[in-house]
C-alpha cells in the first residue's frame, strides 16, 4: 500500500522485514525447538488446555451423577474424553513435552494440576 | 458466524451489504460474514479496507483481526457488556487517526541509556504534537523506537513535517511515518 | 526487490502490528462443551477484572514471579 508510506528514507528495505517472521505471525505457528521460546509457550498453552480438560471431566461426571443426562449423552461424554486424552497425548508428543512437563510450579501455590 | 470489524456511534450512515450493524446502548458493531481460509497479507489488506472505507464517513474504535462471534445476538451482548468502556473510548479517538512512527539506527551508544535518549529525542516532540501516544514492542534488533500517535486528522500533514525535520535534523537515524490508520493502538486503555 | 514490493512489505509490518496487537478485543464468553453438553461457562473479561481488582486489594499473591 504505497499511499500509507508518509514520510520513508531511501534505504526503505531497513524497516521491511524478513517474510518468513512475517509469515510465523499470521499462521501463529508454533516452534518445537526445546531451545526457542515458543516451547515454553506452548507449554504453557497445553498446561492451560489441560487444567480445562480436568475441570470439564469433573463436571461432567458430577452432572453424569446427578442424573440429569440421557443415556445416549453419558456415553457421548466417555467417548469424547477419551478422544480428548489421545488428542493431549498426541499434541504433547508433538511439542516433545511430558505429563510432568505440563505442570507448572507456583511456588507457594503449590502445582497448578 | 460474523466476523466484526468496528465500532461505531448509533444511529450511523447506512453501510453496503454485506456488512451489517448490530446496535446496543447508543454503539453499534459493524459485522460481516465470516471468512474462513488461511490468514494471508491479502486477507489483512482487506480486512483493513473494509474498516478504514467505514472510517472516512464516520468515527469509529477498529476491532482486533480475528473476532468472531456467533450471531448478531452475540454481537450485541458482547457491545452491551463494554459499552461504557467503549463509548468513552470512542470519545477519546473522534476526529483523530493513528500514525506509526519507527525509528532504526545509530544511538551513539550501544547501551540501553543511549538508545532511550534516542528514541526519546524522537518520541518526546512528537508526542507534544499529538493527542495521545503509546509505544509498541520493538521487533527488530535495530529499531530504537517503535510508536502510534493519535492525531487530530487536520493535524495529519503538520505530523508528518514535524517526522521530515526530526529526520533532517538526526542524520545518523532512520525515521519511517505510516498511516493514516484506524485508532488500533488506542482502541483498549 | 521492487520498491513497490518493499514498500508493501513495510506497510505490512505497521498493519499487523495493529490488526493483530490492536483494536478493542471482544473476549466474549465461553462455553466449553463435551459431546454437545455444555459444561462450563467462562466470562473472559469478568474473570480478568476480578482478578486484577483483588491483587490490587491485596487479596491475591501477585503471580508473574512464580510462572
Amino acid at each position: 500500500m504505497r499511499d500509507k508510506l508518509l514520510h520513508a528514507p531511501p534505504d526503505l528495505d531497513l524497516f521491511a522485514t524478513d517474510r518468513p517472521r512475517l509469515d510465523d505471525a499470521l499462521t501463529r505457528r508454533v516452534n518445537a525447538d526445546p531451545e526457542k521460546l515458543e516451547r515454553g509457550l506452548a507449554q504453557l498453552v497445553l498446561t492451560i488446555v489441560e487444567l480445562l480438560r480436568q475441570l470439564m471431566e469433573r463436571q461432567a461426571l458430577r452432572r453424569i451423577d446427578g442424573g440429569g443426562l440421557s443415556e445416549e449423552e453419558v456415553e457421548r461424554l466417555g467417548r469424547t474424553f477419551m478422544e480428548l486424552d489421545k488428542r493431549m497425548e498426541q499434541l504433547r508428543t508433538e511439542f516433545g513435552l511430558d505429563e510432568e512437563d505440563l505442570n507448572l510450579n507456583l511456588g507457594p501455590l503449590g502445582n497448578l494440576l | 458466524m460474523i466476523d466484526l470489524y468496528a465500532i461505531t456511534d448509533d444511529p450511523a450512515p447506512p453501510l453496503s451489504e454485506p456488512l451489517t450493524a448490530v446496535a446496543s446502548h447508543g454503539l453499534a458493531v459493524v459485522c460481516g460474514p465470516a471468512e474462513d481460509g488461511e490468514v494471508t497479507a491479502e486477507v489483512l489488506w482487506r480486512h483493513e479496507e473494509v474498516v478504514e472505507a467505514l472510517m472516512e464517513e464516520r468515527d469509529l474504535l477498529p476491532v482486533r483481526f480475528g473476532t468472531r462471534v456467533d450471531d448478531e445476538t452475540a454481537a450485541a451482548r458482547a457491545l452491551g457488556d463494554r459499552h461504557v468502556q467503549l463509548a468513552g473510548a470512542l470519545d477519546r479517538v473522534r476526529g483523530a487517526v493513528e500514525l506509526s512512527v519507527r525509528v532504526i539506527g545509530h544511538a551513539g551508544g550501544d547501551d540501553l541509556r543511549a538508545k532511550a535518549a534516542a528514541a526519546a529525542a524522537v518520541h518526546g516532540p512528537l508526542s507534544q504534537e499529538a493527542r495521545a501516544s503509546t509505544q509498541l514492542i520493538p521487533r527488530e534488533p535495530s529499531e530504537l523506537l517503535r510508536a502510534a500517535y493519535l492525531v487530530d486528522r487536520a493535524s495529519v500533514d503538520s505530523f508528518v513535517a514535524h517526522v521530515a525535520r526530526l529526520q533532517e535534523a538526526n542524520p545518523r537515524l532512520r525515521l519511517l511515518c505510516t498511516g493514516p490508520w484506524p485508532a488500533y493502538s488506542f482502541a483498549e486503555s | 526487490m521492487s520498491r513497490d514490493v518493499t514498500e508493501r512489505n513495510v506497510a505490512l509490518v505497521d498493519l499487523v502490528d495493529r490488526l493483530l496487537g490492536g483494536g478493542v478485543v471482544i473476549a466474549g464468553d465461553i462455553t466449553l462443551a463435551a459431546a454437545d453438553v455444555d459444561l462450563v461457562y467462562v466470562n473472559l473479561r469478568a474473570l480478568i477484572t476480578s482478578v486484577a481488582t483483588a491483587e490490587e486489594k491485596n487479596a491475591l499473591p501477585r503471580m508473574g514471579s512464580a510462572l
